[in-house]
């Protein structure tokens, strides 16, 4: 018991205090900058649906989740089915093929900037060449969120990859033999056996992934500060402007209240299959 | 026979487009910080670099960018230490004790809950105990909060690895007389070293790339991480390619070569997440 105590106090310390400090102050309004917090009710709650950054944010969030989470694992799956056949180089490549998730995301942010630069970026050069106009990939309010979701599908499949290929690989060859001889073939194959006991990675990978995506702040902050407009507003990012560039605290709390509910919500869901499938 | 062919080439093709698409950004990042601006800075920029030069990384040097680097190590090393300490010992009590009305069960969904949830929702109560605390815009003050991210991994990796350590191992040093205290480190630590190493380099990565506690905790430019220095860069001066991928290549050199172990190790970590 004594062994733990180290753990449980720095955990309690980093998470139990700030969440119970974070419901309070939901409730205050506090800038910290003047005063102290002062007890408003559900002002800040009521506040925060009438505005239409934080309601954008909201939406903005779910659409940049679910779409980067189905990209990812869809052309991680593709990823995994090409590298787990055996083919020369394929040592060689595996490595190179998880650099883009090695790498810092400021890092990422960076290199994906100065490609879709309006004037100097690759990327309309290209377009350029094949006799299409530039595109402001991070200034059209259209296309701002889509550029965001290309560089994190770019960096992250290779999490999805990872994990669908370690799935595939702990299928035993002697199924498929077996599933030959009784005549089955091609795409029969693949969706009688390959997916059916592929099934816990593709439930991880889409765990993971959308757990990961559901944060999203750095790629906003270093990519398009939010912009144009609310176009690429995220909660996260909202969170951030309230409390540390307004020091709005009191409605930053009420924001982090809602997200964090909104993530136990989901992780419940998860967490219980974790644990039936624990029992099974 | 055509057919046959037909289908390898398609399958490498399939490959190169593949490949293209994941490695031609590194490729962008490395050129470009050898390239002269008249190569980048232009409408119709160059494939290959027209000329090699190493000003980007000289002025690097002279803007003191090591500063940074130093702190990146400084703070990934300490707080993936004080997690493997912490999270071991934490790791062992889980595996080996008995605890009361479930306690063991309920302290991992906490963690596992912990995992999940946003780091800005912390942000703010601990922006102001950190201020309380006189830790704030200190390197300590980081390395603390950063527990948040590696000590619920650290539990969680080295908790399979000391369940897989046979009960009889420590009973024989039992009979032979060692402590509780004495069997966990000289019997479970040599057993679990592998364990430690893939835990140690998980956090390392992690911690190393950083972002958003860096950000709001470290005020003085001096003490910055190298995340947080990329990030004013690239706000700061819209154009300033040249370095700004001298500096992001510097940075992932160190992380980049641990590529092949994680590609290997990976899978480890989430078979042991799947359990």
């Amino acid at each position: 018991m004594l062994l733990l105590t180290p753990a449980l106090l720095i955990i309690a310390f980093l998470t139990i205090y700030p969440l119970v400090n974070v419901v309070r102050l939901s409730f205050c309004e506090y800038n910290y900058l003047r005063g102290t917090p002062r007890f408003v009710g559900l002002e800040n709650y009521l506040r925060l649906f009438g505005d239409r950054f934080f309601v954008d944010g909201l939406r903005n969030t779910f659409l940049f989740s679910i779409s980067a989470t189905v990209a990812e694992v869809g052309l991680g799956l593709f990823l995994a089915i090409l590298f787990h056949r055996r083919f020369r180089g394929r040592r060689l490549l595996l490595p190179l093929v998880i650099f883009p998730m090695m790498l810092s995301t400021m890092v990422v942010c960076s290199i994906w900037r100065s490609m879709y630069h309006f004037d100097y970026g690759i990327l309309n050069h290209l377009l350029t060449l094949i006799g299409l106009g530039r595109v402001k990939w991070l200034f059209d309010p259209d296309l701002a969120l889509w550029s965001v979701v290309l560089v994190d599908i770019w960096q992250w499949t290779p999490m999805a990859f990872l994990i669908l290929l370690a799935g595939l690989q702990s299928i035993p060859r002697e199924l498929y033999e077996a599933a030959r001889v009784d005549g089955a073939s091609g795409q029969a194959l693949f969706r009688r056996v390959t997916l059916p006991l592929l099934k816990n990675h593709l439930f991880l990978a889409l765990l993971l992934r959308s757990i990961d995506t559901f944060k999203i702040f750095d790629k906003v902050y270093a990519l398009t500060g939010g912009g144009p407009g609310s176009a690429t507003e995220t909660i996260s990012f909202y969170i951030y402007r309230e409390g540390f560039k307004y020091f709005n605290m009191g409605r930053a709390s009420a924001a982090s209240v809602v997200m964090f509910l909104a993530v136990a919500g989901v992780s419940a869901l998860y967490i219980r299959q974790v644990l039936r499938r624990g029992h099974a | 026979m055509l057919r046959k062919l037909l289908g390898r080439m398609g399958f490498s093709l399939l490959l190169f487009v593949v490949m293209t698409f994941v490695l031609f950004p590194i490729y962008w990042m490395i050129t470009t910080s050898v390239k002269v601006p008249l190569d980048y800075a232009t409408r119709d920029p160059a494939w290959f670099p027209t000329r090699i030069t190493g000003e980007h990384y000289l002025s690097l040097w002279e803007g003191r960018a090591y500063r940074y680097l130093g702190n990146t190590v400084l703070v990934a090393l300490s707080a993936t230490a004080l997690a493997l300490t912490v999270g071991l010992m934490a790791a062992y009590a889980l595996a080996r004790f008995r605890f009361p009305a479930k306690l063991d069960v309920l302290f991992l969904l906490w963690v596992l809950l912990v995992r999940m949830a946003p780091p800005v929702v912390m942000a703010i109560p601990l922006y102001t105990t950190l201020r309380a605390l006189g830790l704030l815009n200190t390197h300590l003050g980081l390395i603390i909060v950063y527990q948040i991210y590696v000590l619920p991994y650290a539990i969680w990796m080295l908790l399979g690895f000391v369940r897989e350590v046979p009960i009889e191992v420590e009973e024989a040093a039992a009979i032979d007389g060692a402590s509780k205290w004495r069997t966990l480190v000289s019997v479970i630590l040599p057993l679990v070293g592998p364990g430690l190493v893939a835990t140690a380099i998980f956090s390392v990565i992690m911690t190393w790339n950083e972002f958003i506690y860096a950000l709001l905790f470290l005020r003085t430019p001096d003490r910055f991480t190298l995340p947080i220095h990329i990030a004013n860069f690239i706000t700061e001066y819209e154009i300033l390619w040249g370095e700004l991928m001298a500096i992001g290549f510097m940075s992932s050199l160190p992380i980049l070569f641990l590529s092949g172990y994680v590609q290997r190790h990976l899978l480890k970590g989430f078979a042991m997440q799947l359990k």
